[in-house]
């Protein structure tokens, strides 16, 4: 039973990571992406329809981060090179993705009688790995999104920490006018890494309807994005801060859905396991007490002010 | 005309016009004409007298939610869970509508009700402020994420004890007439709830820019650090504009439920909290170009459902969330030519000046 449940924990806590890592990479530039619920969205559909249109899982997810980077490069149009609210402009994007989902869905397929299916990705188990016992079921049957996980952690660890690129991406959310003068675009760091969050949040959103439920309803996401963004905040603006809360959060997921699976409804309302993962964000960001926040979060690059 | 209201009305109107193309283009990928739709729907909308009275209707509660986000806007705190605090309105008018229909006089009543849903709404939004101003809580995050801890409140008193008499579905029973806000205007929906919005619209407008707690709140969202050091308690500010602001968004569940829809569902009115926000950036958080841009997306939503009854044609009725979308990212994008304009006139008239 706990191997069960920390293995759903994990397999919950696979689209916050990518969403929330998306997130850390693109706030430590500076750029909030507060338009990442809608970018979920966006990469939840793509997959979806990616994938029944032709049948392939693979070409439906990268119709997923395709889709998930056109929102970000909207996004990112908007907020860098014509330097508009972030908070506002993630807003307007969330409400036209959600508006473009549901009238193409619409669009595509009408009014189905039966909600249309594909087929979930299934659990890869590793060889060898996998039969290590306790930890080999719980890490190493997964699916293939979980394993990109994986590889994504370290990796963008690593480049934001230890290689000049990720040097490039801090001091620009730092110190903008020193990259100016170093001779780099900041504008075009920006919004490269805004783009990049959108391949990953496009990729997190099609965990949802092509990795784990195999259909596509208009609330799919349903504040997951902000979730992950909260869970940026929350993990200090660090992949491995972000890696420990996107845990938390994937469990705080896993007992929800275990507890209905059992009738915990008969101690407990439902809806209070619904609403655990957010009341534990309140509670999570009331307590936490020393931000590292990046010092240009959110404040659009004006050369020569 | 000064040069930057001129600017303001071209560059809006520009934005709405452009929205509407490009929403016409969606129309066009699926063999649609928009031209002909788009003109039926305004002909019907302008010269049917019930729905003309919808369009305001539907305006009503989004000035509330609108004025929501606007208030906290000025003292530079963003308040985006006045969808949560709107439920949090409806959920208190419903119940209290309940208790005492039939038990004292309609405006006794609509009064009663109308102070407890400002006060529920005002609650949940105090308790965001509060957060912030005693645990620095970063408020654009709790608000966000009250909406859902409400709206699952929501769904389990829908189950339980508000659950309708019948028992079949998670829904409240319909209240009698006695606890209906009147109409307004015969032959139509709409009520006198919509004159509410705009008395409370005017009176927003006349807290922040003729008062001293209006000095306040605005001192505080320009520098909240000199506002300090002048004395002014910028905790204190937060706590009060988030109240007020939690109470506006609350207020919207008072005349949706006892203006419109007489009782409660599940996913009741469920874009409204985004559309307000949309409606104040639209407006420049000014509480009177608030009402006329709630004006327009209610304009916008009943145009998109005209469209998706028109027989014959088969448009989905989500192209409302779509057109809403896009009128807001060209308002937004408006912003960008408005402040470059005003940018070049500033270089003009520093130019004469040097030349002379």
């Amino acid at each position: 039973m706990i191997t069960n449940l920390l293995s759903r924990a994990l397999m919950m806590s696979t689209p916050l990571l990518l969403g929330s890592i998306a997130e850390v990479i693109a706030e430590r530039s500076g750029m909030m992406v507060t338009a990442i619920e809608g970018i979920f969205l966006m990469g939840a559909w793509g997959g979806f329809v990616g994938t029944y249109i032709t049948g392939s899982v693979s070409i439906g997810i990268l119709t997923a981060m395709l889709f998930g980077a056109i929102a970000a490069a909207i996004y990112g149009f908007v907020c860098i090179f014509l330097k508009q609210h972030q908070v506002v402009t993630g807003t307007a994007i969330n409400i036209l993705a959600a508006g473009f989902c549901t009238y193409f869905q619409r669009v595509l397929f009408g009014v189905p009688t039966s909600p249309l299916k594909i087929n979930p990705l299934g659990k890869i188990p590793i060889p060898v790995l996998s039969d290590i016992p306790f930890i080999g079921t719980i890490f190493f049957e997964q699916n293939i999104l979980t394993y990109i996980v994986y590889l994504i952690i370290p990796v963008s660890y690593f480049v934001l920490y230890h290689t000049a690129v990720g040097l490039m991406i801090r001091s620009t959310g730092e110190n903008p006018e020193a990259v100016d003068v170093a001779g780099i675009n900041v504008n075009k760091v920006r919004f490269s890494v805004v783009l990049v969050a959108g391949l990953f949040g496009g990729l997190a959103g099609a965990f949802y309807s092509v990795g784990y439920l195999g259909m596509f309803t208009n609330n799919i996401i349903g504040g997951r994005g902000w979730i992950a963004f909260a869970i940026c905040f929350l993990g200090n603006w660090n992949p491995k801060g972000a890696a420990v809360g996107a845990v938390i959060f994937g469990f705080a997921e896993a007992i929800a859905i275990y507890m209905q699976s059992i009738g915990g409804g008969e101690y407990f309302p439902n809806e209070l396991f619904i609403a655990l993962p957010y009341i534990l964000t309140i509670v999570l960001t009331v307590s936490r007490k020393n931000f590292n926040v990046p010092a240009q979060l959110g404040i659009p690059y004006i050369k020569g002010n | 005309m000064n040069a930057r209201i001129r600017d303001m009305i071209i560059t809006n109107f520009l934005a709405i016009a452009a929205g509407l193309v490009i929403t016409g283009l969606m129309l066009i990928i699926i063999d649609i004409n928009p031209v002909t739709v788009f003109r039926a729907a305004i002909i019907t909308m302008l010269t049917d007298k019930y729905t003309m009275g919808d369009v305001l209707l539907k305006a009503t509660p989004l000035i509330f939610t609108a004025l929501a986000f606007a208030f906290t806007y000025k003292a530079s705190l963003f308040n985006i869970g006045a969808q949560g605090q709107f439920y949090m309105g409806a959920i208190v008018a419903i119940a209290v509508s309940l208790k005492l229909e039939g038990r004292v006089p309609t405006v006794i009543l609509l009064i009663i009700v109308c102070i407890l849903t400002l006060l529920a709404g005002g609650m949940v939004g105090a308790l965001i402020g509060f957060l912030k101003a005693r645990y620095n809580a970063n408020e654009f995050l709790v608000s966000m994420m009250s909406t859902y801890v409400v709206l699952s409140l929501n769904n389990y008193l829908l189950r339980t004890f508000l659950k309708e008499t019948k028992g079949e579905y998670p829904q409240t029973d319909a209240i009698t007439r006695e606890a209906w806000i009147p109409n307004l205007l015969k032959g139509t929906r709409l009520h006198v709830g919509f004159l509410l919005a705009i008395l409370v619209a005017v009176g927003i407008w006349v807290l922040l820019y003729k008062t001293p707690l209006g000095y306040r709140i605005r001192a505080v969202g320009s520098n909240a650090k000199a506002a300090e050091l002048s004395g002014i308690n910028s905790k204190k500010i937060y706590i009060i504009t988030f109240f007020i602001s939690g109470a506006l968004a609350g207020m919207a569940g008072f005349t949706e439920v006892n203006g419109v829809q007489h009782m409660l569902i599940q996913n009741f009115n469920t874009g409204i909290g985004a559309a307000g926000l949309g409606i104040a950036i639209l407006a420049n958080a000014n509480p009177i170009g608030i009402i006329f841009a709630s004006i327009l997306f209610g304009a916008i939503s009943v145009i998109g459902n005209l469209m998706g009854r028109m027989p014959g044609v088969n448009v989905p009725s989500s192209i409302v969330d779509l057109m809403q979308g896009f009128v807001m990212i060209f308002v937004i994008i408006a912003y960008f030519f408005r402040a470059y304009n005003e940018n070049r006139r500033e270089k003009l008239k520093l130019q004469k000046a040097v030349g002379k």
